[in-house]
């Protein structure tokens, strides 16, 4: 080794042990390639919803064009000799012109321009010119006989064979109105500019049922979110700080009732609904979902790490139980129960298998989003527009509760998950 | 605690005690024993012989399920079967797309480098987005003849086909009609909605390994590479069996994306029962039908598989610890 440049090398292999601290790679290239890799996936997870809103502002016709597209786009309407027409790009004598579609239904010939049957040609008939000789064409492995017609293409005749008769349009030049041309008008290319039809939302939004179903699932979210936080807390300072027969193993009760899969549940809990004749009421999708085992468990988790002198403290100042638990232990849990608000709120928001079954399908009084979304996908199929401006409502305040969340969510959810 | 009882406890001793008799879950109940769970798991096996219609060899009521040569597995709920199938396909093939993505992108996002706290937020976005709202995506997406997915596909071939001498069609399946393909449809759509949800939770167990770890490892020579299979992995075993764990028992319950993706034309079994699975059986027995009795006896099987990989989970994890 070169003695000379051992302090540089102790210097850098200095910095690689800081880097490796975290087990960082240090090279630019794996830089480079993790930010690709990184971008790639974020692509992948925000191309579905940037589908979504786009296909949300778009017209019913757009949103079923192919290819495909993300942005919505109208046809340009333009004015010629006073007339509101549609505007076209059709090429006039060799160059490309914004045109306005002024004539259609036009009979017409559709000729072959090469040995390809695709690769086609249409002008009116009535300005072509019948040689009155035919030539053998071969269309999809069949030989044909075709009459072969003087045709103009950009000035200069042609002698092209005519497969078979079509209609045209007639175009004309915007700026220059003797300059004229034709084309079929449904594979034309029409001139169109973005723009976004934002009252997809004000439509989606006048459908009763779905209106409806808006202030229903804000209801029944408060509703599950507030008697959850106030169970769990509840629940959770009796487990952890009460003493009673059977608590421990009520405590392994409940722990194990996490594991049990709703759908367990299900048809025992739509039997009592129905018994109790709560079946069809919002009070189905609220009362089975005051308790959680789960946030029952977070909680006494949470408050067993508080420290014991606080209350103890509290006690001797005279303090009743209700009051240090909400003056004292509620106050410290924030982390705590923003997660578990966060969790309720995910779950009683786009909960579906549960109104699904509990709740008629035609009862709109008592229909949540999902459900109203999910009758919208199969009514609307032909209005894609209508569904994924409905969709995005629906995901618009999850979003929000996120990001406002995301501080406690992401970080606690992950760690209480595992404890 | 009152309400553990009233809507826990109380509920899972009646639907035990539904799951042994007939019920339309209107009129009267009638005790039947074990005969729903033997309808679940009645198996035939046997053969046929030359000229013999099959009907003749099978019991009563029961329907063919595998047949090799002359020898036959029947069964007397043959849907029964073809959703355990199915949701063990979609179980093998989603939670593996589901996790290791979910692990690399951990590994990534746990390099420090600015931005990281973007990507993490864009990974969760379908976690909180909803399952309805983004099956009804999807569904669009999926659509066989205007839909992006085969679009892109078109698009992609074309470039492969830039190359001298390559002349392909570009595949475009028919994702939700195509009994194929149906299953691996609604893998894709899985995995994608659940694998940012991981990459969080691999990303926080990560984020508690002892940086002292990988400075000796880094002083003993060790590339990022062999740190991230003999520090990472090993360290992160709790992690990743809790997620594993987690991932299998939410695949088991595939439901509503069916219903989201195969409505209204078809029913959430999909084409041909392609992904017809064991909760949608009970949906279809249990509320379309009103086989309640039925229904329960399948709930409590579908429990019997869950807490078997729980049991499996603690025990692994139980393990670790001891170890």
């Amino acid at each position: 080794m070169n003695t000379a440049n051992a302090p540089t090398k102790t210097r850098a292999q200095q910095r690689a042990a800081r880097k490796a601290r975290s087990g960082e790679v240090t090279s630019i290239w794996s830089k480079v390639g993790i930010y690709v890799v990184l971008t790639v996936v974020a692509a992948m997870m925000l191309f579905p919803f940037i589908f979504m809103l786009g296909t949300s502002a778009k017209t019913s016709a757009d949103s079923f064009r192919f290819p495909p597209r993300i942005l919505p786009r109208d046809p340009v309407i333009g004015e010629f000799n006073g007339e509101q027409v549609p505007l076209y790009v059709i090429s006039i004598e060799g160059s490309e012109q914004q045109t306005a579609l002024v004539e259609e239904g036009i009979r017409a010939g559709l000729f072959a321009l090469s040995d390809d049957p695709t690769d086609t040609y249409a002008w009116p008939l009535d300005r072509v010119e019948a040689t009155g000789t035919t030539v053998d064409y071969v269309i999809e492995g069949e030989t044909e006989s075709l009459e072969v017609f003087r045709v103009p293409i950009d000035g200069e005749i042609v002698e092209l064979p005519k497969i078979r008769n079509t209609s045209v349009g007639r175009f004309v030049d915007v700026d220059d109105p003797s300059a004229e041309g034709f084309g079929v008008v449904r594979t034309s290319q029409p001139v169109e500019d973005i723009s976004f039809h934002w009252s997809n939302y004000s439509e989606v939004l006048d459908i009763r049922s779905f209106d409806r179903a808006i202030t229903n699932t804000i209801l029944v979210t408060i509703l599950v979110v507030a008697g959850q936080l106030f169970t769990s807390i509840m629940g959770g300072y009796a487990f952890a700080r009460l003493k009673w027969t059977g608590r421990d193993r009520l405590f392994v009760a409940y722990l194990g009732s996490i594991m049990i899969p709703f759908v367990v549940l299900i048809i025992p809990l739509f039997q009592i609904m129905v018994r109790l004749d709560w079946n069809n009421t919002l009070g189905v999708l609220v009362w089975p979902f005051f308790y959680t085992a789960y946030g029952t468990f977070l909680m006494r988790q949470f408050f067993l790490s508080i420290p014991k002198d606080l209350e103890e403290a509290a006690v001797v100042d005279g303090a009743k139980r209700w009051r240090i638990l909400w003056t004292i232990f509620v106050p410290l849990s924030w982390p705590a129960i923003a997660t578990l608000a966060t969790f309720s709120f995910l779950y009683a928001w786009n909960s579906f298998i549960w109104p699904l079954v509990a709740v008629d399908v035609g009862n709109e009084d008592s229909s949540v989003l999902t459900i109203a979304l999910s009758t919208l996908g199969g009514q609307g199929a032909d209005q894609p527009q209508l569904i994924f401006a409905g969709v995005t409502l629906a995901m618009l305040v999850p979003m929000l509760v996120f990001v406002a969340a995301q501080k406690y969510f992401v970080e606690n959810v992950a760690s209480s998950g595992l404890k | 605690v009152l309400g553990f009882l009233a809507f826990f406890a109380g509920p899972l001793l009646f639907s035990f005690y539904v799951s042994f008799t007939s019920w339309d879950g209107l009129t009267d109940i009638e005790w039947i024993g074990l005969d729903n769970y033997a309808r679940i798991f009645g198996l035939q096996f046997t053969t046929v012989g030359d000229g013999q219609a099959v009907t003749e060899v099978l019991k009563q009521n029961y329907q063919e399920l595998i047949r090799w040569g002359d020898f036959i597995i029947a069964a007397r709920d043959r849907l029964f079967w073809v959703g355990l199938r199915n949701i063990l396909v979609f179980s093998v093939t989603a939670v593996p797309l589901a996790v290791f993505p979910a692990l690399v992108l951990a590994a990534f996002l746990n390099q420090k480098l600015p931005g990281v706290k973007f990507f993490r937020a864009v990974y969760f976005i379908p976690a909180v987005a909803g399952v309805v709202g983004i099956s009804l995506i999807w569904k669009q997406l999926y659509n066989a003849t205007v839909g992006f997915i085969n679009y892109g596909f078109v698009r992609l071939w074309d470039l492969i086909n830039l190359l001298p001498g390559a002349d392909f069609t570009a595949p475009q399946p028919e994702w939700l009609s195509n009994a194929r393909v149906t299953l691996f449809s609604v893998v894709i759509v899985f995995a994608w909605q659940a694998v940012g949800f991981n990459t969080v939770l691999f990303l926080a167990g990560m984020q508690g390994i002892s940086g002292s770890l990988y400075e000796a490892a880094s002083i003993d020579g060790a590339g990022a590479w062999s740190k991230f299979w003999r520090i990472t992995v090993p360290m992160l075993r709790p992690t990743t069996l809790f997620v594993v764990a987690t991932t299998t028992i939410l695949a088991l319950q595939l439901f509503n994306e069916l219903f989201i993706l195969f409505a209204p034309q078809q029913q959430p079994s999909g084409p041909n029962n392609s992904t017809l699975t064991p909760v949608v059986q009970l949906y279809q027995e249990g509320f379309q039908r009103f086989n309640q009795g039925f229904a329960s006896a399948l709930a409590w099987v579908l429990f019997a598989i869950i807490f078997a990989i729980t049991i499996l989970y603690f025990r692994r994890q139980r393990e670790d610890v001891a170890a």
